[in-house]
């Protein structure tokens, strides 16, 4: 019953901001991040869940690397081919994920500290 | 005086009777019937006792209308005999003479009764109750109905090897059915629905068999591998009267626990070789540990080999505050593995293999080739055709068929004879890396648990410390699996004695967690009271939100907390894998599968259950002032539920 979604990897790779990238309409990949259901296995602030998917919040991948992923996974993550998210929708989703909010230093939380 | 008639006699001649009524009654169409009825309430007083006896030529100096002892009674003698501290049950008919047995002539103690509003809950909580108080409960489920309620709930213990008492009732013998109802609540072989999944059956024929299977039965249930027993108490065995004569004639045997099975000591010292060679051994603990001696012995065993654990938390294995309990790195772990050891596993194929779940599937083996695997298990002692809940097969370099909690000690034992002064250096050495290595594991943990901490919906890592603050400094224990919510709580709590975590579902039937979470909860709170948390699913609590009720009933505190993710998660992303998967998108995937508009009022449904109820909480920082007020009342002794709307994990 486990999906292993273990997918998108995208913070893998180094960023590349030499690599071109579509200008990307972020209200655009904002609707669409939750249109076409990435939080349901991302979170809603991209932050990954154990069994479901990698954090893709602030993405470090390049544009390219990141449709590669999108359009073909190598692991177990649905593909998102260009008949149900076209490019220009995937450069809008890109732009929405590299514009994210930082996430906080755990350090600076003091709950977290409890944590064994 | 005439001699009293056989009670046996009596019960026939007096069925006859009511046969020949109902037939008549069933026989004509329902609008005569309805005149008919009219005409009678006008004209005629109804007969009374002694008319009706008469009818039947039975007088009533000779009908025998009442006895003092039943064979229902004897039943509850050898019930007592057993270690039973509770039987549950939702009511029916046919078990009615066993249940005014139970809370009259056995005084509702040892076992007393308890109320379930389904059977699924009845045999549910048995199956969380045993795996906290390491003994079985019994539960009591109405003839052919009842147990087709509590078949998913069976087949969750059974799929997690646990030991529940299961009885029916049953009207055997057709002349001993009263008309009707009856009929549709007997049946030729009351076991057919569920023995795919139990260990055990039987249909006992008279009170001395039902003596002889009962014990049988308990004993067979909890010899590992332990599992469900299922026992049929005829209703003419329950409700014929017994007489001295032939109560003096029966005999309730007595319960023999047997000495469980340890590995054979040529394979034991032969696993020992292979594991101190090794240099890059691995140990999976899957279904092992049954008590806190058994993870001692797995502490000691992996600090010899320095071996990293990998738990798969089926069970509370190994402490997550041992640096040896590497669970998060299984990747990596079983990539680098040259002997891996495998305790009790569930699916020993899926953990060594993956399997993309693709238009075309394939496999891809997660372990270097040459690895040699150890298999320690009792799995081979119980496996049935049906259902599939055995796995891919896996021919393992050395299968040993045993209980490996019992086999460990044996194994430590030679492990310490084989180690060599030399080979203890290098020991030591994987040790320091693996210190390491768990340190690092543990920091990841917080910055991940970091990133949508201010989040709404809230996030589960959130809510798992925000929980964990206000349990801390108390003797607490989670009834509930945290794989639904990122395993937080094995990532972020100290999980370090046996009964601070549960383990896992078994058969991942829905509805488990609540039915579980309440048998847990009361062994716990008979443990001493210990502050009982379960953090469960809103379609999960959906199945059997009742449980509440029988919380407040019976005075079985614990704290529910509902993940309230609005969907049957899961699926969501099964149906949006299909949609992507046919090109069609994922806008309609919600249909099915989600739980919203309207979205359910949980507060109240605890509320009307009796519960506490309180929430929704979608603030994350409301979560605190909410987990206090739901802890101060499970420590006054009452249920609670809190609502906290979450991130999807």
């Amino acid at each position: 019953m486990m999906l292993a979604l273990a997918a998108l990897a995208l913070t893998a790779g180094p960023a590349s901001a030499q690599q071109a990238s579509p200008a990307g309409n972020v209200a655009n990949g904002e609707r669409l991040y939750v249109q076409v259901g990435c939080y349901q296995c991302h979170g809603l602030a991209g932050q990954g869940a154990l069994m479901t998917g990698p954090r893709i919040s602030r993405t470090t991948s390049s544009y390219q690397g990141f449709l590669a992923r999108l359009r073909h996974p190598v692991n177990q993550m649905p593909p998102y081919e260009a008949a149900v998210l076209s490019d220009q929708d995937a450069a809008d989703l890109y732009a929405y994920l590299q514009q994210m909010p930082p996430p906080r230093d755990p350090n600076s939380i003091p709950l977290l500290k409890l944590a064994r | 005086m005439a001699e009293p008639e056989s009670a046996a006699l009596h019960r026939r001649r007096f069925l006859k009777g009511m046969v020949v009524a109902g037939g008549a009654t069933i026989a004509g169409p329902p609008n005569v019937q309805a005149q008919l009825a009219e005409k009678r309430t006008g004209n005629a007083l109804p007969p009374d006792a002694a008319a009706k006896a008469n009818e039947r030529e039975r007088p009533p100096e000779v009908e025998r209308l009442t006895t003092e002892k039943t064979g229902s009674d004897f039943m509850v003698d050898v019930c007592k005999s057993l270690d039973l501290d509770y039987v549950a049950a939702c009511p029916g008919s046919t078990f009615r003479a066993l249940q005014e047995s139970f809370i009259n002539y056995g005084q509702n103690k040892r076992p007393e009764w308890l109320t379930c509003l389904h059977e699924e809950v009845s045999v549910g909580m048995a199956h969380g109750y045993a795996k906290v108080a390491g003994k079985p409960m019994a539960a009591i489920v109405h003839g052919t109905v009842g147990t087709q309620h509590a078949a998913m709930a069976i087949y969750n213990a059974y799929c997690d090897r646990v030991p529940v008492m299961i009885f029916t009732g049953n009207a055997g013998a057709l002349n001993e059915r009263r008309p009707g109802v009856e009929w549709f609540h007997s049946v030729q072989d009351a076991a057919a629905t569920v023995r795919d999944f139990v260990k055990w059956d039987d249909y006992p024929m008279s009170l001395q068999h039902f003596a002889e299977s009962t014990v049988r039965g308990y004993a067979l249930a909890c010899a590992q591998p332990p599992g469900p027993a299922f026992i049929v108490a005829d209703t003419k065995l329950q409700e014929d009267p017994l007489d001295e004569g032939g109560q003096g004639r029966l005999r309730i045997p007595r319960l023999v626990r047997p000495s469980q099975t340890a590995g054979e000591a040529n394979a034991v010292r032969e696993a020992a070789r292979m594991l101190v060679s090794a240099e890059a051994p691995v140990i999976i603990a899957d279904r092992y540990a049954r008590s806190q001696a058994a993870m001692d012995d797995l502490v000691r065993l992996a600090e010899l080999l320095q071996a990293p654990v990998i738990d798969n938390r089926s069970r509370m294995n190994m402490p997550n505050t041992h640096y040896l309990c590497q669970s998060e790195r299984s990747g990596s772990l079983l990539a680098q593995a040259d002997c891996i050891l495998s305790l009790e596993p569930v699916d020993l194929f899926g953990q060594l293999n993956a399997m993309r779940d693709q238009l075309e599937r394939t496999e891809i083996l997660r372990t270097k080739k040459g690895v040699k695997v150890i298999s320690i298990s009792t799995r081979d002692l119980l496996v049935h055709s049906n259902y599939q809940d055995f796995q891919r097969y896996v021919g393992a370099d050395l299968s040993i068929t045993a209980d490996a909690q019992t086999t460990l000690p044996f194994l430590i034992e030679a492990v310490q004879r084989q180690a060599t002064s030399g080979g203890r250096n290098s020991i030591a050495i994987r040790g320091e890396k693996l210190r390491d290595a768990y340190n690092s594991f543990t920091e990841r943990a917080r910055a991940e648990a970091a990133l949508a901490w201010d989040a709404s919906p809230i996030s589960t890592a959130r809510l798992y410390m925000e929980l964990w603050e206000l349990i801390r400094n108390e003797d607490w224990a989670l009834v509930s699996d945290g794989d639904f919510s990122s395993r937080w709580p094995h990532r972020l709590w100290p999980l370090e004695k046996h009964y601070r975590f549960i383990g896992g579902p078994g058969g991942y039937g829905v509805g488990y967690q609540p039915v579980a979470a309440l048998g847990a909860a009361l062994a716990h709170r008979d443990a001493g009271g210990r502050l009982v948390v379960s953090v469960t699913g809103d379609g999960e609590f959906n199945m059997a939100p009742h449980t509440l009720w029988t919380a407040a009933h019976h005075g079985i505190p614990y704290l529910t907390i509902i993940q309230n993710n609005r969907a049957y998660h899961q699926e969501v992303m099964h149906v949006q894998r299909m949609a992507n998967r046919h090109n069609r998108g994922v806008r309609n995937a919600h249909i099915g599968t989600t739980i919203d508009n309207p979205n359910i009022d949980y507060v109240k449904i605890a509320q009307g259950y009796g519960a506490v109820g309180i929430g929704p909480v979608s603030d994350p920082n409301d979560l605190s002032q909410a987990f206090r007020e739901g802890i101060a009342a499970v420590k006054a002794g009452q249920p609670a539920l809190i609502d906290v709307v979450t991130q999807p994990r």
